[in-house]
């Protein structure tokens, strides 16, 4: 009573919140304090109250078992939960109305456990009451207004009596800071707890926790719902392909739009790809989620060679058939740690890019499949798991997958779990350790339980000093590039300062691990390269940016020593040079780097332009092996750019006007010739062309109008010629170039040419050896280029030539063998092969 | 139909317009017999190559200009395939081996001893040996031009080679020394004039001379690049009437642009915004170096004469750097830095390192 009508100072936190309520506490009803800390913090309010203003009662309370508990208070291990007994107890005995107990809220610990607590307290020779409290129900509405009465269970509550302490004694928790207190709560709770677990976890000593604890259930996952929720439907949407069962309307309705696409059921995406940092439970997800759906599980990772090879070796195998060897269960492909398999590039023997084709294939519709070349559709799921899901070597494989990112669950979850094991583990942990441990591991799971069972080997207890203690080389762990270029530019914050335990001034070594834990030094000085100059825009001498520059020519200085001359032992020197960008350019509250596309941009677009370089070479040189190498000296690298690329586009864009070629001025029409001539030399043509709005244009191929178009802009002395111009260019151009097609013929191959129309006539006419034949000079009749016996051309002579020009003509054919012609070996032959 | 540049080049020494007395050297070293190795350099456009043609035609005759074009392919020893083009006649071979990249060492031991080890078998040949041509000289690899030095002296007998290079500084001594040494030095204003008045002429049309003085203005002693320019006005103003303009090469317009970008605004937002210019640039596959020296060109011209030494003693510095490095871009932009920094401290006349 007493101790309810004092709550409202305000010293006690959330404490005054549930005693607050104004008839709660008395008509027995709404209060549930849902977690341990309300508890506690309840448990304290009952403690605390005596302090004062309380009237006579609570004096006589504390005045009545005053005496006989002040030695148990000079105890220094006199912890928290006995002293909340005290007077859950005494306030109990004190006021039997039942108003106190109501507050105190019921533990969320099974049973068994307070049966335990019960013994362990009453060896110590407490005493215990079992309070059983009614709970009033809860009123809801359903959807049709209807208002619904849930019953609640009953609680039960352990109360122990014991004698307690004395009220000087409780004014000193005063002076001791609050997750102190929770700690020796705490570390009083799993003292508890040790007693049933110990059997249980002797067996499994052995293990990894990280194995132990790994979920085996779906239900078991923690954190991520979404994720795995997704997954999962995901893998559902196989059933119909890999069972054959259809359940549920829902689903149908899913199928209606995929069967479009699929003959086979599958989902829109065969694959999927989870991605997300370490220790987050991708693999283990993938796994349950093959468990849940029942198949067996054909897992790749990183410890398997991972070319292009094994795709056709193991995995096509496996996933066409279907089943492992001695399965009975469906397979599940999972590719771990996708992301340092081969990928990258345009190699068409890569991992990735045999994957995407696997999933590709097309059933072939055809039933006889007797050539092995012809390959069965996959039907069967795949999933993919990768860190980076930006990795360069992912590239191809990302528009064909249905992406997952799983992402840290929040710290209370991984908190949670964690006590839970410990309690298992009987390792006393605090919470604040716990979530000081979290937060290092910026929730790695994994990182975490390896930890803990580390410092499970050494001791039974966990603090905050040992965790930082244990967890010295965790900091550098994982980095990504991004990461890395944000640590490098923005200061830490004053909490991550203190989680690492770091002096902020020593940032050296810190920052150099972290560049080369990531490990991609270059990526990271084009980062800082691209960021820097927007940083400290107002450093009036440039002094900064001087230095930026000349620390980032010295990375480059080395990486080109690196690269070019193999000079390797200079890597460790690479991550210093990119370090001073911190004291350079920190500045607290920048805000966060993004993805900086400028230097891969110029990338791509100095490649498009190389290969229109490189076609416009491949001009030239065709047009130097017709024009007996006259443009030769234009090709070579500097003279190409600098002076053939930008004048060319001016000589080919003459300023014509529109006008049928008929009423053309001649001046013009000389102009245009010497276009005309000029491009059909470089083999340079318009070729036509419908945008997107379906506007009709010609476009210049090889597109070497590129060279005069910066920012996008066309030099301004150039004008663009009309669509009638070009497409009178362009005509011209293509008459010029097919008819020069026909001259080619014409001169350069004309035995070939008749030996052609001789041939058309009897296919089957190869048998003889053309060389003799040749050397009889008679007629010439193969299909290629006449050469002699050493494989030297031959010039077939006029006569030749017209003679059989003649027999081409008038079908009936006289023929007469020249004797003594040839000293080569006769043989019979066809008419038929002469004609 | 060829342009102007190859349909009016000289074929013959004595229709050389210029150098003179070169030509006369080079006809009495071809009629002695004797000839020997020999390296031509001097700057882009100033007629090397045509002066190499020449000589090959005083050597051979007529016979050497004609030409067949084709492609070899060189196997590496991790088995790439190394395409490199060909032009041969009868009596010559002419290569650019910095087109097989770092791979040029092979083309040139290949080639060479292949054509080395084969004797003349023209038995009409004026000349017991062949000519190889090689293009590019000076980007040649430094073990492509050890490849070089023995070969030039063991097969002397049946080949002789001449090397074209823009500069010999980036020949090795060995080579240089086994070379006869031929300069051929840009023309002169005068002899550009005359060669882009016989141009016109031969084509059919009056140039007027100030319209051939702005272009050898422009084109900065190259006479390839001269003519490639007038046929270009020659389209784009058929009458050559009215005021004309001559027209610059378009990443030429775009450095002069940079370099007043400079020089009008120093801070980082402008920094970006030239670094976004060289970016396009260097899209455009303009060499950096290029790049580099015609924007500095250009802002020397701009600005004070007190820091013109400086702005140039950076851009040879930071050239230096960037051709030992990699990453192209860092380096032209620290020179920007550099250059705001320098143009800074002197408009302001001051030390504002102390602002900082």
């Amino acid at each position: 009573m007493a101790a309810t009508a004092f709550v409202p100072n305000g010293l006690l936190g959330s404490a005054t919140s549930n005693t607050f309520k104004p008839n709660g506490l008395l008509s027995k009803s709404a209060v549930s304090p849902g977690n341990e800390a309300g508890e506690e913090m309840e448990a304290e309010s009952n403690v605390f109250k005596p302090t004062g203003l309380l009237g006579t009662k609570s004096k006589s309370l504390s005045g009545q078992d005053g005496g006989s508990v002040s030695e148990d208070a000079s105890l220094e291990t006199q912890t928290l939960s006995e002293l909340r007994a005290d007077t859950q107890t005494s306030s109990f005995s004190f006021v039997p109305t039942g108003l106190l107990s109501k507050s105190t809220p019921d533990i969320s610990r099974p049973s068994e456990e307070e049966d335990s607590s019960l013994t362990h307290t009453t060896t110590t020779g407490v005493s215990n009451n079992t309070l059983v409290l009614p709970r009033a129900s809860v009123r809801a509405t359903t959807f049709d207004g209807k208002t619904v009465f849930i019953k609640r269970k009953p609680k039960t509550v352990q109360l122990r009596t014991t004698a307690a302490s004395t009220s000087d004694r409780r004014l000193d928790l005063l002076d001791e800071p609050i997750h102190r207190l929770m700690e020796k709560v705490r570390s009083k709770q799993s003292e508890r707890v040790i007693g049933p677990s110990t059997s249980k976890s002797s067996a499994l000593e052995d293990n990894l926790w990280v194995e132990r604890y790994r979920p085996q259930k779906f239900t078991d996952l923690m954190g991520n719902e979404r994720v795995a929720r997704d997954a999962l439907n995901w893998l559902k949407q196989w059933d119909r392909c890999v069972f054959g069962r259809t359940n549920g309307k829902k689903r149908k309705r899913d199928d209606n739009e995929n069967d479009i696409q699929d003959p086979y059921n599958r989902p829109r995406e065969k694959i999927l790809l989870i991605s997300g940092p370490p220790g987050l439970g991708k693999t283990t997800l993938a796994h349950v989620l093959a468990k849940q759906a029942g198949y067996d599980v054909l897992e790749i990772n990183a410890s398997d060679a991972r070319s292009g090879q094994i795709i056709d070796d193991r995995i096509r195998p496996a996933l066409e058939s279907g089943y492992a060897v001695r399965g009975t269960k469906p397979l599940l492909a999972i590719i771990d740690e996708i992301d340092g398999a081969t990928g990258a590039g345009d190699n068409s023997n890569t991992f990735v890019h045999k994957l995407v084709q696997l999933t590709l294939d097309k059933p072939k519709k055809d039933k006889h499949r007797k050539d092995k070349n012809s390959t069965r559709a996959i039907l069967r799921p795949i999933i993919c798991i990768c860190n980076d899901i930006n990795a360069a070597s992912l590239a191809k494989l990302r528009p064909h997958a249905y992406q997952l990112r799983v992402q840290k669950p929040s710290d209370i979850h991984t908190v949670k779990r964690l006590r839970e094991i410990c309690e298992t583990e009987k390792l006393r942990a605090d919470s604040r350790a716990l979530s000081t441990l979290v937060g290092i591991a910026k929730g790695d799971m994994r990182g975490c339980l390896n930890t803990l069972q580390f410092i499970r080997s050494r001791s039974e207890e966990i603090t905050e000093p040992m965790v930082r203690a244990a967890t010295k080389g965790m900091k550098e762990a994982d980095s990504s590039v991004i990461s890395v270029l944000n640590n490098l530019f923005i200061p830490l914050s004053k909490k991550r300062v203190k989680d690492l335990n770091d002096n902020e001034n020593r940032y050296v070594s810190r920052l150099s691990h972290e560049v080369d834990a990531c490990g991609r030094e270059s990526a990271i000085a084009t980062g800082c390269f691209a960021h820097y100059a927007t940083l400290r825009r107002h450093d009036p001498s440039f002094s900064r940016f001087e230095k930026a520059g000349e620390w980032l020519m010295t990375f480059d200085t080395l990486s080109a020593a690196m690269y070019n001359d193999g000079d390797f032992a200079l890597s460790p020197y690479l991550p210093y040079t990119l370090v001073p960008f911190y004291p350079l350019f920190q500045e607290r509250g920048a805000p966060r780097i993004e993805r900086n596309q400028d230097d891969w941009n110029n990338l791509q677009l100095t490649k498009t332009n190389e290969e229109i370089y490189r076609s416009l070479v491949r001009c030239l040189q065709v047009a130097s092996t017709r024009n007996g190498g006259d443009f030769r000296h234009l090709v070579n690298t500097p003279i190409l750019q600098l002076e053939f690329a930008p004048y060319i586009n001016r000589i080919i864009n003459p300023p014509l006007r529109p006008v049928n070629s008929q009423i053309v001025r001649p001046e013009e029409r000389a102009v245009m010739s010497r276009l005309v001539d000029i491009m059909s030399t470089l083999e340079l043509r318009f070729v036509q062309e419908r945008s997107d709005d379906g506007q009709l244009s010609y476009r210049l191929d090889p597109a070497a109008d590129v060279f005069m178009t910066y920012d996008g802009k066309r030099a301004a002395d150039v004008t663009v010629s009309r669509y009638a111009v070009r497409h009178l260019v362009a005509e011209e151009v293509d008459a010029r170039l097919s008819s020069r097609q026909g001259d080619i013929v014409v001169k350069d191959k004309p035995t070939k040419q008749k030996g052609l129309t001789s041939k058309q006539k009897d296919p089957d006419e190869d048998l003889p050896s053309p060389s003799k034949r040749t050397k009889t000079d008679v007629v010439d009749i193969a299909d290629r280029p006449p050469t002699d016996f050493f494989g030297r051309p031959i010039k077939v002579s006029n006569n030749a030539a017209s003679l059989r020009n003649g027999f081409a003509k008038k079908y009936p054919v006289t023929y007469r063998y020249k004797e003594g012609n040839s000293s080569a070996v006769r043989k019979p032959i066809k008419m038929s092969a002469f004609l | 139909m060829s342009l102007w540049v190859d349909q009016y080049r000289p074929r013959a020494l004595d229709s050389l317009h210029y150098h003179c007395d070169l030509s006369n050297r080079l006809k009495s070293l071809a009629a002695c017999g004797d000839f020997p190795h020999m390296l031509f350099y001097g700057p882009s456009g100033a007629g090397k190559k045509t002066r190499i043609t020449c000589t090959l035609r005083e050597l051979f005759g007529p016979g050497a200009e004609k030409l067949k074009i084709d492609q070899r392919v060189f196997l590496s020893p991790s088995k790439r395939k190394i395409e490199v083009n060909i032009v041969q006649s009868n009596f010559h071979i002419e290569i650019t081996p910095s087109e097989a990249g770092n791979y040029d060492r092979l083309v040139i031991q290949e080639l060479l001893k292949e054509i080395a080890q084969t004797q003349q078998v023209d038995l009409n040949a004026k000349q017991r040996f062949k000519v190889v041509i090689i293009n590019e000289a000076d980007s040649l690899s430094r073990d492509a031009q050890a490849a070089l030095r023995r070969t030039m002296e063991k097969y002397m007998s049946n080949m002789r080679i001449i090397l074209c290079a823009n500069s010999t500084s980036r020949l090795i001594a060995p080579i240089k020394s086994r070379c006869l040494l031929v300069r051929v030095a840009a023309p002169n204003r005068e002899e550009m004039q005359q060669v882009l008045q016989y141009v016109s002429r031969r084509v059919g049309f009056d140039l007027p001379p100030e319209a051939a003085d702005k272009i050898i203005d422009d084109s900065n002693g190259n006479l390839r690049k001269a003519i490639l320019c007038l046929e270009a006005l020659k389209m784009q103003s058929p009458d050559l009437s009215g005021p004309l303009t001559i027209a610059k090469p378009d990443w030429e317009t775009y450095c002069h642009k940079v370099a007043d970008l400079i020089i009008s605004e120093q801070s980082p937002a402008r920094v970006m915004e030239v670094r976004q210019k060289f970016y396009e640039l260097l899209s455009h596959c303009i060499p950096p170096t290029v790049i580099l020296k015609t924007v500095a060109d250009r802002v020397v011209e701009r600005v004070d004469e007190a820091i013109k030494a400086d702005v140039m003693h950076w851009a040879a510095v930071y050239e230096m750097r960037m051709r030992i490095g990699s990453k192209k871009i860092y380096h032209l932009e620290a020179w920007v830095v550099k250059v705001m920094s320098i143009y800074k401290h002197f408009f302001y006349d001051m030390d504002l390192s102390g602002f900082d």
